[in-house]
């Protein structure tokens, strides 16, 4: 017993003596190098059907793949470095070698199996391998009749949030106008252009779709009705399709609605008879209604800070169209922009930091970032041809906007690091006025 | 680049100088923008449920409407119409400037550190025991740091950073994790690593310890036993 004791109190001695060295040690200071994303194994899923498919897993392997580089957190490893088995053995089986795959560079081991009969069933498990750990398991399931890339999307976007805590944005939407049939009608598609669904076909002209905080809804601009610009919405949620803000009568030309963070209001620009346009601030319901932006001048394009606290705006009181700041009551407008003679569609980031916006330069738009103080304005589309439109992903990383610089207009994603452009429309006709969708749940 | 900074004023200018020589001057702005940013709140979302969009019904349109091609007429007030601007003919072989190849990140710190370590020098503005070093390196006044613990201290610098992935979404909010580790005579990393100071951001703090351990080993140290760790998400700490 006292043998027992002594020793302790040695073990204890020892380790204030290690705390001290410690202390005294001089520390090292690690600042971030230039590796930026994490590298990801992902094995062929097993296929656990009653009746297999040959090639559904390595297809399904390769929606997960691509929906990870999307993320440009993770990035898939090339299947012929692995060591280890390249189709999951089984998720029962915890003696994963993490050597195996530490080896080969993979910060990430994605494993899984699916099972498809009147459902598509898939269970995942993401080892860290450095530490062999698993980080993410889940399950997720859904009618077989569905589209798998929803699934493997959610999985990807699972993994990005299991390493840096906020999740990917492969299974985000985004809501635009095309005229590809015509007319200018409202769509839905994948972040990465894949997916693409009508969501309006009535003939009309449609534009500025915007979503709803909960993803559910989308509002816009129909001029359906005696071709007459009123706010209407379309729902897959609880809410109620069709007009909006039907109580106010015919009294105002509503030109264009943007949802608060909350939910629970409206900014919407209208103009009453003869007069300019205003910013208006209405309940869903087409309550409390309040005039925000109160000048003689034309107001438009109101874009919410994230906290709802505020609103950036677009007047031409100045003469031209420039970009203004208010609180969401109205009060403490000021100016944002004055460097260029049109500056126009004002986009707060999710994070709050920037406000994207459009410049004209020469005949034509670009788009630059300003911070809501009004300190940097940074370029970050330039082409000779207009870049318009833009709007933020939900984890602040990348912008999605309309451009002509292939001659029609298209939808494109870029970076705000200004890296990894890419078109995700490839439709006939114009496709503009896009908005991107919250994370999906 | 002409117009890239505007309105700058001296401070900004003298900070914008320094992204440009850090990197190529877009990256290191854009690297600014994520470093000013915070973390969004973490959601879990449940299993996959396929939902589809429900269009509003159509409202009827008078019979003595025929469909016409109109402009489209986002209304007067709208100081840019959609798709008004004009249509450039396509040209036949129009430059698709889509997915340029990203250019190769260069760590001009790192790149440095390295070449000096090779050719056996020290950084000349951090002498290895001068105060100036000491401080840099958050140790307190009167300790002193002889030429090879100062080298070995440089050195595991360069060692984990290079394990080190930081992914942008760490770098929006100044992140600073104080971690422990146990370090054999042949630099091997012995048990887990412990935080003795968070960051607030939990994955963070995760993916240092993660970083030490892919690291391991590390530079044999000048002795072996416990150090410490600082992480800093800030670039330019």
């Amino acid at each position: 017993m006292r043998a027992r004791a002594a020793g302790a109190w040695l073990v204890l001695l020892v380790l204030l003596g290690a705390g001290a060295g410690a202390q005294e040690r001089p520390a090292v200071v690690v600042t971030p190098g230039s590796v930026q994303t994490f590298r990801a194994a992902v094995q062929t899923f097993r296929d656990t059907s009653a009746v297999p498919k040959p090639g559904r897993a390595e297809e399904f392997r390769g929606w997960v793949e691509a929906s990870l580089a999307f993320s440009d957190v993770l990035e898939p490893l090339a299947h012929a470095a692995f060591l280890g088995p390249e189709t999951t053995v089984s998720l029962a089986d915890d003696d994963v070698v993490c050597s195996d795959w530490s080896q080969i560079g993979a910060d990430a081991l994605v494993q899984g199996e699916l099972r498809v009969d009147t459902e598509f069933a898939v269970e995942v498990r993401v080892w860290d391998t450095t530490r062999c750990v698993p980080l993410v398991r889940k399950r997720y399931r859904q009618p077989a009749s569905a589209d798998p890339r929803i699934i493997a999307r959610r999985i990807a976007d699972d993994v990005v949030e299991g390493f840096i805590g906020t999740p990917g944005v492969a299974a985000t939407e985004i809501t635009f106008v095309s005229n590809r049939k015509g007319n200018p009608e409202i769509y839905v598609m994948g972040a990465d252009g894949s997916d693409v669904r009508q969501a309006t076909a009535n003939g009309s002209i449609n534009v500025f779709p915007s979503w709803s905080p909960d993803g559910a809804s989308i509002v816009y601009t129909s001029y359906r009705h005696q071709d007459r610009p009123l706010l209407y919405l379309s729902t897959r949620g609880r809410g109620r399709p069709g007009r909006l803000l039907r109580s106010l009568g015919g009294d105002f030309a509503e030109y264009r609605g943007v949802f608060a963070p909350d939910g629970k209001s409206l900014a919407v620009v209208m103009s009453a008879q003869d007069h300019a346009s205003e910013i208006y601030r209405v309940s869903p319901e087409g309550r409390n209604l309040r005039p925000l932006s109160r000048s003689r001048a034309i107001d438009v394009a109101p874009a919410w800070s994230p906290d709802g606290k505020r609103l950036a705006f677009v007047s031409d009181r100045s003469g031209a169209p420039q970009i203004y700041l208010m609180d969401a009551d109205g009060a403490n407008q000021r100016r944002l922009t004055f460097q260029g003679v049109y500056n126009t569609h004002p986009a707060w980031s999710p994070d709050g930091k920037w406000i994207a916006y459009e410049t004209r330069i020469g005949g034509q738009f670009d788009i630059w970032l300003t911070d809501p103080e009004g300190t940097f304005q940074v370029p970050l589309v330039q082409n000779p041809r207009s870049d318009e439109s833009p709007t933020w992903a939900p984890n602040s990383r990348k912008i999605a906007f309309s451009s002509v610089r292939r001659g029609q207009a298209d939808i494109y994603v870029i970076d705000v690091n200004g890296e990894n452009l890419r078109r995700i429309t490839r439709s006939a006709g114009d496709d503009t006025s896009p908005s991107w969708g919250p994370f999906s749940r | 680049m002409r117009e890239v900074a505007v309105r700058l004023d001296e401070a900004h200018r003298r900070e914008f100088k320094r992204f440009l020589a850090g990197s190529a001057g877009l990256h290191g702005l854009a690297f600014l923008v994520l470093a000013l940013a915070p973390v969004v709140p973490s959601m879990s979302p449940p299993a996959a449920i396929p939902v589809r969009l429900v269009a509003a019904p159509a409202v009827p349109r008078p019979p003595a409407a025929p469909a016409r091609p109109k402009p489209p007429k986002p209304p007067k007030p709208v100081p840019k119409v959609l798709p008004a601007e004009p249509v450039l003919p396509k040209p036949a072989a129009a430059p698709v400037p889509e997915t340029p190849p990203p250019p190769v990140a260069q760590d001009y710190e790192d790149v440095l550190d390295s070449l000096r370590s090779e050719l056996g020098e020290t950084a000349p503005e951090a002498p290895p025991p001068s105060p100036v070093e000491t401080a840099a390196v958050g140790v307190a006044q009167g300790v002193t740091v002889s030429p090879e613990v100062a080298a070995w201290l440089k050195n595991a610098r360069i060692h984990v950073r290079r394990s080190w992935v930081v992914p942008p979404a760490f770098e929006m909010q100044t992140l600073v994790a104080e971690i422990r580790v146990k370090l054999g005579a042949s630099g091997e990393v012995q048990g887990t690593p412990v935080v003795v100071s968070r960051s607030g951001n939990p994955w963070y703090d995760e993916n240092v310890v993660r970083s030490i351990e892919k690291a391991s080993p590390l530079p044999a140290p000048p002795e072996a036993g416990e150090w410490t760790f600082l992480f800093y998400s800030d670039r330019d700490s």
